[in-house]
This record gives structure tokens, C-alpha cells and sequence, in this order.
């Protein structure tokens, strides 16, 4: 548009402008972009599925991104830097996540932009200090989310915890939620909600439903974007890319140390050991230190880490199930699990898939 | 007037503000403010909103305000635009908005 | 007689430009729910409008407001926020013909009824932006008895004329056609937006060309240009010194009930005072020219 048909709202800015683009489809303002974003000590991320530039004239002075929900690849350009412009480009960020559907934000950044984001309506929920930050974009968030957890708060010495993906649900994961049952005064359950895994996660959680619907003592809770989710398990957002696998299980098991547990009682968080998944592995590891022993204003958890339970003489996952789907080998899929499950990848998945996208094994 | 849906207006630039409004389960009000000039105004503020979404007949919903040192004329502006987004009204009832 | 030398443009959409803007002394000020309000913000900017025209602040300020065109989903909406927030002049865009002041009328009509308004406070203002817009403008001028104004709106215009903005001659014709049918319809005339705001020579050169052609005024888009306009649009000390000398020469005339006025053994007639008038006003509202 040009100025004389945009009165003031132009020149007064000095022409700001902005507009979104696929980084996907526009390679030459992606690369624009990645410059914009060295020059403020930023990697391009991955994932980004739309940006938000600024342009004052020719010179791109502004970018944020969106993968999902998460904002990501922040930057102004250091000669435009200023409160004003910086809100222009949050206000606009804010603004293209509603129109596509998404009102909660999360956003990861250096724990010394923090009071910048909360200047812009973001609020801290957990940080590896020197590392990165995660906010969220309302200040009821997390502290409405325990709230309702609360409710359903239960009386006990030993208050046990398990986070699921089940994809899908095993004998291993039925025989982890009796045992830990067995070992508390009461158990919290919880499926992992968020939509990344070969199995949906209705289809998920009807099937951890059926299949510990006997065991007393037992919530099973809905996951929340709260617990291994996109948002807090993200894939990788950090320049030294040793770091990125710490932080992220970090930024989560903070999350579960500081709010959720406490939200419940939880006393015992309680995991499989994983034989097969890196990933899950390193998770387990990484909750021993994040749970139990990091410096914390939240009371320890106690990490049990509980055999799995095998078949044949080899232990019974979900993975193991997948990679059985993958080769056709249905038959031997019905020594792993229970009589629901099967019937539901009979029913609804057909076998010999392509690899599924990510999520945890476990 | 009823909140169905997730919806946001304004912006977080200085003298604006930017408000979320979002449905809940339970019929119930819940309004957070965050104001820069919480101390001095945070009273007025939450006087403005709360006339406002009275006017609008807003029973239930999550409000969330995040003030810049907004004029109220501007804090009632930006209230009825979020609310009416996120009531998905099209028609106006200008007798709730003066 | 009121003085309209500047109208300045605020952006409807912009909270804080709406919260300060009452500090300029612009003689009009124009919250703009058109061109400079993006698709996604005109419910909002509608309702920013309606409230600070409401702001106590702007009670002394003449308000204008500047709607979507009625064939567009915003246009009524529009209407009705600006017309139930007691505007005092609602200006329409792109007016080709008479029949869009006539519509416009109607509907205002209809809401100051509605809202209890009376009937005929809201004055009207066409902006022209076409050649259809230019060769019907007396038409236009003279559509309703709310008409206070038009303007020529450049942008358009030179695209419909399959030309481009440059010195001026591109606007000749149409500038010529709008002050005639302003001045036959004994309403203002305002001239088009100058946007590079940083280019005061260049404004200050069309301000002279547009203030010697007889425009009115202008429409501005940045406060800084308010000052600069109205110091231009200034009596020298010599006009208002003679101005001064009109004015006691008919009030003389009026005291002794004389039914001819002289000054210094020559005649004055009517538009001769009424020209003095004006410039009395303007020199009182901005001191002589610097």
C-alpha cells in the first residue's frame, strides 16, 4: 500500500511494515531472515511453519515465527531496536497464532530476554539458568491448569505418578501401572495428549482406559500441553547442540517437579526401563537428576524405575510392537498385548505402516 | 452475551492493551489484570472492565488484560471488540456498548 | 463561520494516536476507519473510534470521521458507531455521484432518529477520488444541505486518470473543478494528502499553490505538518492592519447607519468585508505569518 492512501499510521513509523510468509515457499526472504537472525545470535529453527517480518522500506528490521503454538526466531534488527517496534512485531505474532487457532503461546528464549517477553504478556514457567527460558503467554495458565488438577488431589503418604504415550497400550505399560498401584496409597496416571504418534491419542487413551479400568486406587488423567508436549519437549532449540536434549527434558521435569506434582501430592514418579528407545532412555536418566536431586524450591521425587516385564525373555514396548506392525508380523503381536489394543490395530491400523513421526517410545 | 470461543484485541503497544478472552466450564467471571501502572490504576482498571463486560451481559469466560497505561475509553474499546470476537456476534447492540 | 485549514488524519486503529491526538491544534481532527485501518482491525478501530469521540477531550475539537464506503460490509457499521458517538462530520469516500451523499443522508437520518440525535447535527463531507467523482463534483456539493465540505483525495483519482503524482499539473483540472463547486455550493474545499512528510520544502510549495487557488485547507497526515499549514495560511501584518481598518469602517457605517461603507474615500461592499472577516479569523487563531 502506499503512503498517501495510508495516512500517517506510514510515515509516523517510518513506513513499518508487515506481512507474513511461508519460509517454506519464499527461500530468498527465508534467507533474509536467517541474516537478520545471525546478527542477533540466532539459528533459523526448524519447524517454522509462518514468520512475521518488518520491513521499514527495503530493509527487513523484524521476524518472529510460528511453529504451531510455540513462537520462535525472534529478532529485531539492532539500528531499529526499541520498545515500540518490538511490541508492533509481539502484538503481530499474537494476532496471526489467533487467526490460526491458537490462543496459548509458548516461547522459548535466553532467560536475560525474560523481562522483555513479560513485557509483552509472557510469563516464565521454567528455566535452566545460562540456558533458555520457557514462557507462555497468560499468567492463569499453569496456575489454573494445577488448580483443577487439585481437585482431584488425593489423601495418602505415598502418592505414585505416571506419564504415558502408550502407543500403543502393552502388557509392559499394564503390568508398570499395577505394580506402581500396588506400591501407593494412590496413583495418577496421565496419557501423553499431544497428536504425534502413530496412535491417536483418543484412540490411546481409550485403550490405557479399558485396560486399567480394574486397578483400584487409580485417576487417569487427560496430558496437557504441560507435560511432553510440542511445547515442552521440543526438539531442539539451542545453539550448542550437546545442550539440546538436557534442556528440553529439563524445561519438562521442571515443569512436573515444581507445579504438577505438587499440584497432586505426587511423591513417586514411577518409569519403565527402557531396553530400546534413546530417547525414553535419556529421559529416565535425566529424571533422576531433575526429579530427585537438582536444587529446587519443590520437594524431591522419588524416581522408581521399574524392570519391564518381558515375553519370551524380551522386554515388552511399544516400539517393539510398532517395528512388529511395520513387518507384518501380527501374530506375535498378541503375546505383547492386551486384547483391546489388538483388536483395535486389527480394526482400524493397517499393519506394515511408514515410520511414524516422533514421540516418546515409552 | 456468551463467549464461545478463544479471541484477543488490541495490541501491547504503549497507551493500548491488549485483552484475551476465552470460554470456561464453570459458569463463573474470572478477570486477571496486569497493568504497568497496577499500583496507581489497577482499581480503575478492573472498575472499567468489569462495567464494561457487565454492560455486555458477560457472565462466564476467562478475561485477561495486559495494560499499557490505556485511557479508558480505550480499555472499554478494546474489552467489547474481544468479547464480541469471541462471542462471534455480528450484530451490534449499540445501547450496551456507550 | 468555521475556520478548516487542517484536517488531520489518525488512524482509527492506533489506541495510543487516539489517546493524544486532542493535544494538536489541527481545526479538524479525522479518525480514518478506511485506507489506514487493515481488514482485520476494522471492528476494533470502529470501536476505538466510538469511544474516543466520546472522550471528553475531544469536545472542543471538531471530529470527523472517515467511513468505509456503504457498499462495502463496513460501511453502515461504521455509520452508525460514528453518527450514535455524536461525530460532528462524517466523511465519505470515493463519492462518484450524488447519489452516494443522498444514500449517506438517508441513513444518517435514520440513525440520528434511532439514537435520539437531532435530526441534522451530523454535517456531511464528500471526498472525490474519481473522474466521475470531479466531473459531477457541483452535483456532489450540493446533494444535501448537511454538505460542510469536499475534498479531492489524490491517490485514486491520478490512478483512475491513468496518471501519477507528481508536481501538481496531473491535478489541475480536478483541483480547479472541486473549489468551483465548493464555492457554488458555499461549502470548503480541502485539498489532497502531501505524504512524504519529511519533504517540508515541497509541502510548503504545494500549501502556497493550493492556498492561492483558494482551498480552504488540507488534509495532513502528520501533526508536524499542522504548524507549517497554518503559519502559511497566516495574514501578513499589512492584511491584517488593512483588514482591521475594513472591519471599524463597517462598523462604523453599521453604527450611524450608513448604507454604504468607505475607507479612505473609496467604496466597500460585502465581500470585501466578509474577506476581512476571514482574515481577522484566521489571525487570531495563528498570529501574522512568520
Amino acid at each position: 500500500m502506499v503512503a498517501a492512501a495510508q495516512p500517517w499510521g506510514v510515515p509516523v513509523s517510518d513506513e513499518l511494515e508487515f506481512y507474513t510468509i511461508d519460509p517454506r515457499e519464499s527461500p530468498a526472504e527465508a534467507a533474509e531472515v536467517r541474516l537478520l537472525l545471525s546478527q542477533c545470535d540466532l539459528d533459523m529453527e526448524a519447524g517454522i511453519e509462518i514468520f512475521v517480518l518488518g520491513r521499514v522500506g527495503r530493509a527487513l528490521v523484524a521476524c518472529a515465527g510460528l511453529e504451531h503454538n510455540i513462537v520462535k526466531c525472534v529478532a529485531t534488527a539492532p539500528e531499529y531496536r526499541g520498545e515500540s517496534l518490538s511490541l508492533k512485531l509481539m502484538s503481530e505474532i499474537i494476532h496471526l497464532a489467533q487467526e490460526r487457532g491458537h490462543h496459548h503461546l509458548f516461547l522459548y528464549t535466553h532467560p536475560k530476554n525474560v523481562s522483555f517477553f513479560e513485557g509483552c504478556g509472557f510469563y516464565e514457567l521454567a528455566e535452566v539458568p545460562g540456558y533458555v527460558s520457557l514462557m507462555e503467554n497468560t499468567p492463569v495458565g499453569i496456575k489454573g491448569y494445577c488448580r483443577r488438577l487439585g481437585a482431584q488431589r488425593q489423601l495418602g503418604l505415598k502418592i505414585g505418578c505416571i506419564v504415558m504415550n502408550a502407543n500403543p497400550f502393552t502388557l509392559g505399560h499394564q503390568y508398570l501401572v499395577r505394580l506402581a498401584a500396588s506400591q501407593c496409597d494412590w496413583l495418577h496416571l496421565f496419557v501423553v495428549r499431544e497428536d504425534v504418534s502413530l496412535f491417536s491419542y483418543r484412540d490411546r487413551f481409550a485403550l490405557v482406559q479399558r485396560g486399567v479400568a480394574d486397578i483400584p486406587r487409580l485417576t487417569l488423567h487427560h496430558g496437557s500441553e504441560y507435560m511432553v508436549s510440542r511445547a515442552t519437549f521440543p526438539d531442539y532449540f539451542f545453539k550448542e547442540k550437546g545442550m539440546v536434549g538436557e534442556c528440553c527434558t529439563a524445561i519438562d521435569l521442571q515443569l512436573f517437579r515444581n507445579y504438577i506434582a505438587p499440584a497432586l501430592g505426587v511423591t513417586h514418579r514411577f518409569v519403565g526401563t527402557e531396553p530400546f528407545c534413546a530417547t525414553t532412555r535419556k529421559y529416565n536418566d535425566d529424571m533422576k537428576y531433575w526429579l530427585q536431586n537438582a536444587p529446587s524450591d519443590a520437594a524431591p521425587i522419588a524416581v522408581v524405575e521399574v524392570p519391564r516385564t518381558q515375553c519370551a525373555g524380551v522386554p515388552i514396548s511399544a516400539s517393539e510392537v510398532r517395528r512388529l506392525m511395520r513387518s507384518g508380523n501380527v501374530g506375535h503381536i498378541a503375546e505383547l498385548v492386551p486384547r483391546d489394543t489388538l483388536e483395535l490395530l486389527n480394526g482400524k491400523y493397517t499393519f506394515a505402516q511408514p515410520a511414524e513421526a516422533g514421540g516418546v517410545g515409552a | 452475551m456468551k463467549i464461545v470461543k478463544e479471541a484477543l484485541a488490541g495490541t501491547l503497544e504503549s497507551s493500548d492493551l491488549l485483552v484475551k478472552v476465552a470460554p470456561v466450564t464453570e459458569e463463573r467471571l474470572e478477570i486477571v489484570i496486569e497493568s504497568e501502572v497496577m499500583r496507581q490504576f489497577g482499581a480503575q482498571i478492573r472498575k472499567v472492565v468489569e462495567e464494561t463486560l457487565a454492560k455486555l451481559g458477560v457472565s462466564a469466560g476467562q478475561i485477561v488484560v495486559e495494560d499499557k497505561g490505556a485511557l479508558d475509553c480505550a480499555i472499554r474499546a478494546r474489552i467489547q471488540a474481544a468479547v464480541l470476537r469471541g462471542a462471534d456476534q455480528q450484530q451490534i447492540e449499540w445501547s450496551k456498548l456507550s | 463561520m468555521k475556520l478548516r485549514r487542517s484536517m488531520l488524519f489518525l488512524p482509527g486503529a492506533n489506541a495510543a494516536m487516539l489517546s493524544t491526538a486532542f493535544v494538536y491544534k489541527a481545526d479538524s481532527i479525522m479518525f480514518d476507519l478506511e485506507d489506514a485501518v487493515s481488514l482485520r482491525e476494522k471492528d476494533a478501530a470502529r470501536l476505538l473510534v466510538y469511544h474516543a469521540l466520546q472522550n471528553p477531550a475531544y469536545a472542543d475539537i471538531e471530529t470527523v470521521v472517515r467511513i468505509n464506503p456503504l457498499n462495502t460490509p463496513f460501511g453502515l457499521l461504521d455509520l452508525e458507531a460514528a453518527v450514535r458517538a455524536g461525530v460532528d462530520i462524517v466523511r465519505l469516500p470515493k463519492t462518484d455521484t450524488p447519489d452516494d451523499v443522498r444514500e449517506l443522508e438517508t441513513q444518517v437520518e435514520r440513525i440520528e432518529r434511532e439514537c435520539g440525535r437531532e435530526v441534522g447535527s451530523t454535517k456531511l463531507m464528500a471526498a472525490i477520488e474519481s473522474a466521475s467523482g470531479v466531473i459531477n463534483a457541483l452535483a456532489i456539493a450540493t446533494a444535501s444541505k448537511r454538505m460542510v465540505g469536499i475534498a479531492l483525495a489524490g491517490f485514486d483519482y491520478v490512478m483512475d486518470m491513468q496518471t501519477e503524482r507528481g508536481d501538481g499539473t496531473e491535478l489541475f483540472y480536478a483541483r480547479c473543478a472541486v473549489l468551483h463547486a465548493a464555492r457554488m455550493a458555499g461549502i470548503d474545499a480541502f485539498d489532497v494528502v502531501y505524504s512524504d512528510v519529511n519533504n517540508e520544502e515541497g509541502f510548503l510549495k504545494e500549501v502556497d499553490l493550493i492556498r492561492r487557488l483558494g482551498f480552504n485547507g488540507k488534509s495532513l497526515i502528520n501533526p508536524r505538518q499542522i504548524e507549517l499549514l497554518h503559519n502559511a495560511y497566516a495574514p501578513t501584518e499589512e492584511d491584517v492592519d488593512y483588514a482591521q481598518r475594513v472591519i471599524a469602517a463597517a462598523e462604523k457605517a453599521e453604527r450611524e447607519g450608513l448604507g454604504v461603507i468607505a475607507l479612505n474615500g473609496k467604496m466597500i461592499d460585502a465581500p470585501i468585508v466578509n474577506h476581512a472577516r476571514r482574515v481577522l479569523q484566521k489571525a487570531e487563531a495563528s498570529g501574522v505569518r512568520q
